[in-house]
């Protein structure tokens, strides 16, 4: 279902497996699904992407008002898990531990980002910039500011910094 | 020669002039956005620009009757304020002023977003304002105003 060999990346991390081409990163998007909805995610910032998370949640670590749902062991530590959906009022057909965590790299640490499914890598030029309408704008306000179209569909460009602060949180 | 479409969706009808129209799609794709007005159910794509689809329906009555629309048009109309796509089911038409019952709207009984009546071939079809509907169905104020029954002009 991924291309590009993410699959093989889910056990090593993206960096680990990319290194020979790190250049390129950041040329490339990483794009994934949230009820139906297609985002894209510069890979530059992602770290790993974890398809089984069930055995790694703690659910009972939360701190909803901050956008925590869970906290997700990742690499001999605990790291907090930020559902979007709730912030983007997405309706999820997907069971959390059926998620898949986007393990993101903030300021100040990792984090999770859970997303119903990470679809492919793709380099940028494949994007055509689009503008929100401005009959939009106002319903887009404080969620995404962008938008790129992918064989005609729209992507949302996915802004981390909008999720997860960069302060600290301890789970 | 003014001409108009008269199209219907959920057993709402309604018209708007030929030269409003930018063009009418068949079979487009819609898409989903999140935070979209209560009004728009979607959006769809034209010439690498996103367009958002007004429910008309709830012209009609309360409930959205989009889902039962499996098949239809997306009629792109020019606003003043972008392009906005209206559904329609695969019933459209293009008709002369001529062919049509203008019926003289008492402004007082003018439901929301509507600037007059036709009657063609014995249905009705409603003369949509489309500046005031495309404005005020994006800015989420739409459910407000459907609730006050609202017989509002556009300025």
């Amino acid at each position: 279902m991924l291309a590009f060999g993410l699959l093989s990346l889910k056990n090593q991390g993206v960096r680990t497996v990319l290194g020979d081409c790190m250049t390129v990163v950041g040329d490339r998007k990483l794009i994934f699904r949230l009820g139906g909805m297609g985002f894209l995610l510069d890979l530059s910032e992602v770290v790993e992407v974890v398809t089984q998370i069930t055995d790694s949640l703690d659910p009972g670590r939360s701190d909803i008002g901050q956008g925590i749902v869970s906290a997700l062991q990742f690499r001999q530590t605990w790291i907090p898990v930020v559902d979007p959906a709730l912030k983007l009022d997405v309706e999820s057909t997907v069971k959390m531990r059926d998620k898949t965590a986007v393990i993101l790299r903030g300021t100040e640490g990792n984090w999770a980002l859970l997303v119903d499914q990470v679809d492919k890598l793709m380099a940028a030029d494949n994007f055509q910039s689009c503008a929100i309408p401005s009959l939009l704008k106002v319903a887009a306000m404080g969620f995404y500011s962008q938008i790129q179209l992918l064989h005609n569909e729209p992507m949302i460009v996915f802004e981390p910094e909008r999720y997860y602060g960069s302060a600290v949180v301890s789970v | 020669m003014i001409r108009f479409g008269l199209f219907r969706i959920g057993g709402f009808g309604f018209a708007v002039t030929l030269e409003q129209i930018k063009k009418i799609l068949q079979n487009s794709t819609d898409y989903s956005l999140p935070h979209l007005p209560g009004a728009v159910a979607a959006v769809l794509v034209d010439g690498g620009e996103l367009v958002p689809l007004l429910d008309l329906s709830l012209l009609a009555g309360a409930e959205s009757q989009l889902s039962n629309i499996t098949q239809g048009y997306r009629v792109l109309v020019k606003s003043e304020y972008g392009i906005v796509a209206l559904p329609a089911d695969l019933s459209g038409k293009i008709v002369a002023e001529q062919k049509c019952e203008l019926s003289a709207t008492n402004e007082q009984k003018m439901n929301f977003g509507i600037i007059g009546k036709f009657i063609y071939q014995s249905e009705e079809y409603s003369l949509l304002d489309i500046n005031f509907l495309a404005l005020e169905m994006t800015q989420d104020i739409w459910q407000n105003q459907f609730d006050t029954g609202g017989a509002r002009r556009h300025k």
